[in-house]
C-alpha cells in the first residue's frame, strides 16, 4: 500500500543554522510513527514544512498521492492534515459545540448547535473521547480540552494527525487515555504523527520511531524489538543514562519546617525537611504546586500555620528575607517569572541580586563587577551564548534553565524549591538538572522538587509527597515505594 | 564610557534596536505627505518648508523660542519615558503641569516680603510639589482602589484645568482683566535667559533632569527594578520588587518632574498663570516620551524635534498662509510615521 504521507529530502535553513537537513518521513495509513528528539533537533521545523507554516527550501511532500508545495496551514487542513498544539486553539468561554463550529463552513450560516451536538456524540462516542457538546471549555480539564482538538480533526475528516508533545501537561491518568484514543483512531485508519521526547509513550503506542538529531534523520526503526536505551543514544548521541542513583548520605539537621501551612487553595501543611535530603513532591498538576511553591517563597500571604529555615521563622518574612535567608526558588514559569526573556543573559543573572554585591556598590549598579561575574557563572553553569548581553529569548529552554539554576544556586541556598525545573527540557539537560540538585543536596541542602513527571521524582528523591487537593496526601521513603498507593493517593482517594 | 551588565552605551542601544535608520525613514515619509498636502492647498512644498526651517533655526531669537517650546515637553516627557518603562501608563501630565503652575503662581503671590531669587526657586519647588501631589492623588486611587490609573490620570486632568480656572477666577486672578489671568510676577523673580538667544534656562533643567533619569535607569538597583516591572511583574515580584513602590516612585518623580515643567513654563514665559496655558502639553509629553524610546536621554532629541516642527509650522503659518489646520495635521503625520517606526516589537 502506498504511504499516506511520504516527505522527501526536506531541507529548511534558518540563517546558517540547517534546522532540516535532508529529512525523509513515511507514513501509512493506520499507523503511529513516533517522532523523536531533542529540543532543537527539527521535530518543530518538519512538522511547520508540513503544515504549510513555513516552506521547505528543498524537497518535496506527497499526501494521499498529490503533491503538496507551496501550500499554506488552511491548504493542508482542507487536504486532510490535522494539527495539534502543545497549547490549545480553544476559546474557553464557549462551549465545545461553538468551539468545534469555530470557523469550520460546515457549520453553516445558521449555527445548528444541536445538530452538531448529536454529531460530536456519535464520533465521540466513536472514539472514546467521553465530550459533552454543551461543557463550556473553561470547566473541561486539560485532558479533555486535547479531545476537542482531536474531535475538530475527525469532524473535518483529517486523514493525518499531528500531534505535538500531546502528554506534556497531561495527569498519567489522562496520558493512559490519550493513547487509548490514538489506538483507536489507528484502527479507523488514521495516520498519526506522534512528537514527544518521552520514550515510555513511544514504546507504548507507536508502530515505527523516527529520530531526529541535529537536522537529520539519526535512526529509524519498528517499535516492537527497539530497546529505550537504544532510541535515547539515537536521541543524544550520546549515552544518557537514566538519573544518577542517590548516594546515601546521613541526615543532617532540620533546616526548612513548614506547620500547618494554610492559604487559599492550599494546606494546611506539614512538612519537615532536613539537610541532604531531596524531597520530591509528585501530583497531578493543579492540585496546589504553586500555591505551595509560591507561599514557601513569599509570594502568596499564607492565612495560618508557620515556616521556619535554620530554625528562623519566614512565614511574614519578604520575598528578600527569605533569600537572604538562604531560600532559593526556581519557579515552574520560566518564560515571565524565572526570567526577563528581552533583557539579556547578565540582567536575568543579577535579577534577584541586584541590590547585594557585587552587582551593587556605593547604590549603584557596578556594571563591570556584573558582567564578570555574569561570565563566570556563564563559565561555571555551561550557559551556552555568545556573550553576556545576548537576550535571554535566544536561548534554548535548557539554556535558559541553567540561567536560572546558575542564579539560584551561586546563593548557597540552604533550601531550593524547584518547580517542575525540567519541564520542557530535552533528556542531555534535564540531566544537567538533575545533577545539579543532588550535588546541591551532597552539599547539605536540601531540595523540595515538585513536578508531576512521577518517574523523575522517583528518581531523585530521598522521600516522595504526594500532593492532591491542596494537602499532602502521604510520604514514603525511597526505599519503600508503593507504586498502588502513590497511585491512590495522586488520584486524591486515599483513606 | 564604560559599559554595564544592564546598560551598554546609549548609543549601542539605539543601535541595537535599529532605531535610528528607521526613524530617518520615517521622517523622510512624513515629509513628503507633507509636501503633498501642501501642495494641495496651493503652495510650493518647497517654499513652504523653506520657511518652516528660516522659521524654527533662522535666527537666534527663533532658536531660543525652539529651546523654550521644548522645555515642557521635556520635562514632563522624560518623567513619563520612566513611568511607561516601569508599565505605569500615566496619561496625567496634563494635569500636573497645570497643578506646577498653580503651584508656582500661588507662591510668586502669597510671598511675604519683597520677592527676590530665593522667591523663585521656592516657587519652583513648590511646581515640584504640586504636580507630585496631584501625580500622588492619582497613584493612591489607582493602587488603593484598583483602578486603571489610565481613567484615574486622564480624569484628574480635567480636574486640574478646572481648578487653573477656579483658582484664577478666585484667589490668583486679576481682577477686570477679562481673562482668565494672574496679576503679571515681579521681574525679580522671572528665569533668567540667555541673552541674544532669549531662551530661558528651563531647557538646562529639563536636559539634565533627562540625563539623570537616564543615569537612574540605567545604572542604580533602583532603575533596574523599573525596567523588571515594566517587562514583567510576575517576574518582579519573584525578583522581590514591590510593584506598588516601582509605581509610587515612578509616578511622584513624572509629577513632580511635569509640576516642575509648568512652573517653569510660567516663570520663565508668561510671567503670569493663564487659564489653558498647558492645554495639549501632556499628550505632546506622551508622544515625546514614545519618539524617545521611553529612553529619558533619547527624549531630549525627540522633545527638540517636536519643539522645532511646531515652532516651523507656525511660522510657515503665518509667512505663507498655509492654513494652521494644515500645521496640525503635518504635526500628527509626523508623529504617526515615527510613532510607527519606533514601536516595539513583542
Amino acid at each position: 500500500m502506498a504511504a499516506l504521507l511520504e516527505m522527501r529530502g526536506i531541507v529548511r535553513c534558518y540563517g546558517k543554522l540547517r534546522a532540516n537537513d535532508g529529512i525523509d518521513l513515511d507514513v501509512h495509513a493506520g499507523e503511529i510513527v513516533g517522532l523523536l528528539g531533542e529540543n532543537g533537533s527539527g521535530k518543530s521545523t518538519l512538522m511547520k514544512v508540513l503544515f504549510g507554516m513555513v516552506p521547505p527550501d528543498g524537497g518535496g511532500i506527497v499526501f494521499r498521492g498529490k503533491e503538496l508545495a507551496g501550500h499554506r496551514p488552511g491548504d493542508a487542513m482542507a487536504a486532510g492534515i490535522a494539527m495539534i498544539h502543545q497549547h490549545f486553539m480553544l476559546v474557553e468561554a464557549m462551549t465545545v459545540v461553538e468551539n468545534v463550529m469555530l470557523g469550520w463552513k460546515e457549520s453553516g450560516w445558521w449555527l445548528g448547535r444541536h445538530a452538531m451536538a448529536a454529531r460530536i456524540r456519535e464520533t465521540s462516542e466513536r472514539f472514546g473521547l467521553a465530550l459533552d457538546p454543551f461543557a463550556r471549555v473553561a470547566d473541561l480539564p486539560l485532558g479533555r480540552r486535547q479531545r476537542i482538538e482531536i474531535l475538530k480533526a475527525v469532524l473535518r475528516e483529517a486523514e493525518l494527525l499531528i500531534l505535538d508533545e500531546p502528554t506534556s501537561n497531561l495527569a498519567p491518568s489522562e496520558v493512559t487515555e490519550l493513547l487509548a484514543i490514538l489506538r483507536r483512531l489507528r484502527q479507523d485508519g488514521k495516520g498519526i504523527v506522534f512528537i514527544t521526547h518521552k520514550l515510555p509513550e513511544v514504546m507504548a503506542v507507536c508502530d515505527t520511531v523516527t529520530v531526529l538529531r541535529a537536522g537529520k534523520v539519526s535512526g529509524r526503526a519498528p517499535v516492537a524489538g527497539a530497546s529505550r536505551a537504544g532510541l535515547a543514544g539515537m536521541m543524544v548521541g550520546r549515552d544518557v543514562t537514566a538519573p544518577q542513583i542517590l548516594g546515601e548520605i546521613a541526615p543532617g539537621p532540620i533546616r526548612l519546617d513548614i506547620q500547618g501551612l494554610s492559604g487559599p487553595g492550599l494546606g494546611p501543611i506539614d512538612l519537615t525537611l532536613r539537610g541532604g535530603e531531596i524531597l520530591g513532591i509528585a501530583g497531578v498538576d493543579g492540585n496546589g504546586q504553586l500555591e505551595l511553591a509560591e507561599t514557601l517563597a513569599g509570594l502568596r500571604r499564607a492565612t495560618a500555620g508557620r515556616i521556619s529555615l535554620d530554625g528562623q521563622e519566614i512565614t511574614r518574612a519578604t520575598v528578600n528575607a527569605r533569600m537572604q535567608a538562604g531560600l532559593a526558588y526556581m519557579p515552574a514559569d520560566r518564560s515571565s517569572t524565572a526570567l526577563v526573556r528581552s533583557m539579556t543573559i547578565a540582567d536575568n543573572l543579577m535579577l534577584r541580586d541586584s541590590r547585594r554585591a557585587p552587582y551593587r556598590r556605593h547604590g549603584l549598579l557596578a556594571g563591570r563587577a556584573g558582567l564578570t561575574k555574569a561570565k563566570a557563572l556563564m563559565q561555571r553553569f555551561d550557559i551556552r551564548a555568545p556573550s553576556p548581553a545576548t537576550p535571554a529569548s535566544r536561548l534554548s529552554g535548557g539554556n535558559q534553565q541553567k540561567i536560572v539554576i546558575a542564579r539560584e544556586l551561586d546563593r548557597n541556598p540552604a533550601v531550593l524549591i524547584a518547580h517542575q525545573p525540567t519541564w520542557g527540557l530535552d533528556p542531555g539537560a534535564t540531566h544537567f538538572v538533575l545533577e545539579r540538585m543532588i550535588a546541591l543536596r551532597d552539599a547539605g541542602a536540601c531540595v523540595i522538587y515538585i513536578s508531576s513527571e512521577l518517574e523523575e521524582v522517583l528518581s531523585i528523591s530521598d522521600r516522595v509527597a504526594v500532593i492532591a487537593g491542596g494537602t499532602i496526601a502521604g510520604i514514603m521513603a525511597r526505599a519503600a515505594i508503593d507504586m498502588p498507593q502513590l497511585g491512590l493517593w495522586m488520584s486524591g482517594r486515599a483513606a | 564610557m564604560s559599559e554595564t551588565a544592564g546598560a551598554p552605551r546609549l548609543a549601542f542601544r539605539l543601535r541595537r534596536d535599529g532605531l535610528f535608520p528607521r526613524i530617518l525613514v520615517a521622517i523622510g515619509l512624513s515629509m513628503l505627505c507633507a509636501a503633498v498636502l501642501v501642495a494641495l492647498a496651493g503652495h510650493n512644498p518647497l517654499t513652504a518648508f523653506r520657511a518652516m526651517l528660516a522659521g524654527a533655526l533662522g535666527s537666534p531669537y527663533q532658536i531660543g523660542t525652539v529651546l523654550n517650546r521644548t522645555c515642557p515637553y521635556l520635562l514632563a516627557g522624560a518623567g513619563l519615558a520612566l513611568c511607561f518603562r516601569a508599565g505605569v501608563i500615566n496619561m496625567g501630565s496634563d494635569g500636573q503641569i497645570a497643578m506646577g503652575g498653580i503651584g508656582t503662581a500661588a507662591t510668586v503671590l502669597a510671598w511675604p516680603g519683597p520677592p527676590t531669587v530665593i522667591t523663585a526657586i521656592a516657587a519652583l519647588i513648590a511646581a515640584i510639589l504640586c504636580g507630585g501631589l496631584w501625580a500622588a492623588v492619582a497613584t493612591a486611587i489607582h493602587l488603593g482602589r484598583r483602578v486603571h490609573e489610565v481613567l484615574v490620570t486622564l480624569l484628574l486632568n480635567f480636574v486640574a484645568l478646572l481648578f487653573v480656572q477656579l483658582v484664577l477666577s478666585g484667589p490668583l486672578g486679576q481682577p477686570g482683566a477679562g481673562f482668565l489671568q494672574s496679576p503679571a510676577m515681579p521681574r525679580a523673580v522671572w528665569l533668567w535667559r540667555v541673552p541674544h538667544f532669549y531662551f530661558h534656562i528651563g531647557i538646562l533643567i529639563g536636559v539634565f533632569a533627562s540625563l539623570a533619569l537616564s543615569f537612574l535607569l540605567w545604572k542604580t538597583p533602583w532603575g533596574f527594578a523599573i525596567r523588571v516591572t515594566g517587562r514583567s511583574r510576575a517576574a518582579a515580584a519573584y525578583a522581590g520588587f514591590s510593584t506598588a513602590a516601582v509605581t509610587w516612585g515612578v509616578m511622584l518623580t513624572a509629577g513632580g518632574l511635569a509640576g516642575l515643567g509648568g512652573g517653569v513654563e510660567i516663570l520663565g514665559l508668561h510671567h503670569r498663570l493663564i487659564e489653558g496655558f498647558s492645554t495639549g502639553f501632556g499628550f505632546k509629553a506622551v508622544t515625546v516620551a514614545l519618539l524617545g524610546a521611553l529612553e529619558p536621554a533619547a527624549v531630549i532629541p525627540a522633545a527638540l524635534f517636536v519643539g522645532l516642527l511646531e515652532t516651523g509650522a507656525l511660522a510657515m503659518q503665518r509667512q505663507i498662509g498655509v492654513p494652521s489646520a494644515l500645521v496640525v495635521v503635518i504635526e500628527g503625520i509626523t508623529m504617526l510615521f515615527i510613532l510607527t517606526a519606533t514601536v516595539r516589537r513583542a
